[in-house]
């Protein structure tokens, strides 16, 4: 797989790994966040350089065509990281309704003090 | 006795001075309490000038975000009952009594049901199909038949109190809620009321979302009668 895709595929991997790099160095995305897509920008760039990773991910997995043993990782990869966003979202809506709560009363609170 | 009744408002301006007024005439010695869920009206100003205590949130959360507010305002303050009414005028104050009476009896959650006398507002077919079908529901989980799982017309003492304000579903809560109280073993009657029909407003229940609206509130019943007991038995 010598062609010119192997390298279109370097280069679009490995900017992919610079800009979320990025993204954590200049805080515009948390730490504790950005670990999957690190990860997922490692691995892309990992299976850009040596395809052979992919070959022998699919012999292990028993899948007869490479590009399907990509397919299903990355699917099993993007749904984790949807999940793990829906429980983010869940335990952020938890805690912005407690704060909106406790801001009201606060307010009622300061209010009748002044009386 | 410490009594609050909380009144969950979104844009009900219309409709508060009316309640205050029946509120006023209500036999009974309780604080009046309205939770002002960011309304786009005067709702604020309305209870200002009626001198009754506001909570105004600061951002819209929906009417079970609202009701908690008041439970959490009543176990802060050392209520030891906490009356739900509408902020709609559906609900008759002249009733709050007989649902406190129920509490003294030794109940700890007393929900005023329009399906008992079967008098005044019934709501519309499909709607009192939608409450049966609840009614079924909750009465093959837990074994006990509540008529009107949907009322938002309910009184209750200080241990469903804490148990509110520590976990209580956002959007459309009353019938989860029910769910949630007898699986602490807590006591649940009902107390036969006579509805209106809405004064003024909209329901927050539209055609649109009814579909919506009962697979959450049927998913939410059958997580709740599944969940962790939260209450532990004083016994």
């Amino acid at each position: 797989m010598n062609s010119p895709l192997k390298i279109y595929l370097i280069v679009a991997s490995v900017l992919f790994f610079v800009f979320i790099v990025n993204m954590v160095r200049t805080k515009k995305l948390k730490l504790k966040y950005a670990l999957t897509w690190l990860l997922t920008g490692l691995s892309f760039v990992i299976m850009a350089v040596f395809p052979e990773t992919l070959f022998f991910l699919a012999r292990i997995l028993h899948i007869e065509l490479p590009v399907n043993a990509l397919f299903l990782c990355v699917i099993f990869l993007l749904l984790l990281i949807v999940f793990a966003l829906t429980v983010a979202v869940s335990r952020q809506a938890t805690r912005i309704k407690n704060l909106i709560q406790e801001l009201g009363l606060l307010k009622e609170e300061l209010k009748s003090g002044d009386k | 006795m410490k009594v609050l009744v909380i009144i969950p408002a979104y844009n009900e301006a219309e409709n508060l001075p009316g309640l205050f007024k029946d509120l006023k005439q209500a036999e009974g010695d309780f604080d009046i309490l309205v939770i002002n869920d960011c309304s786009k009206d005067d709702t604020e100003k309305v209870c200002r000038e009626h001198n009754i205590k506001v909570v105004s949130l600061p951002v819209n959360l929906g009417i079970g975000g609202a009701v908690q507010t008041g439970y959490l305002y009543a176990l802060r303050h050392g209520y030891d009952i906490a009356i739900q009414v509408d902020g709609d005028g559906q609900h008759d104050p002249q009733f709050i009594k007989y649902l406190i009476q129920r509490l003294n009896e030794g109940y700890d959650l007393c929900i005023g049901s329009r399906f008992i006398e079967n008098e005044g507002f019934q709501s519309s077919k499909a709607r009192r199909i939608g409450i049966r079908y609840f009614s079924w529901l909750i009465k093959l989980l837990t074994g006990k038949r509540i008529t009107d799982p949907t009322s938002g017309f309910r009184a209750c003492n200080r241990k469903v109190i804490e148990l509110f304000a520590n976990d209580y579903p956002i959007d459309y809560p009353e019938p989860e809620t029910v769910v949630t109280v007898l699986r602490n073993r807590l006591k649940v009657c009902e107390m036969p009321v006579i509805m209106r029909p809405r004064a003024g407003g909209v329901s927050s229940i539209s055609s649109t979302n009814a579909i919506y609206y009962m697979i959450k509130v049927t998913l939410a019943i059958i997580i709740s009668a599944i969940s962790k007991k939260v209450v532990t038995d004083s016994e």
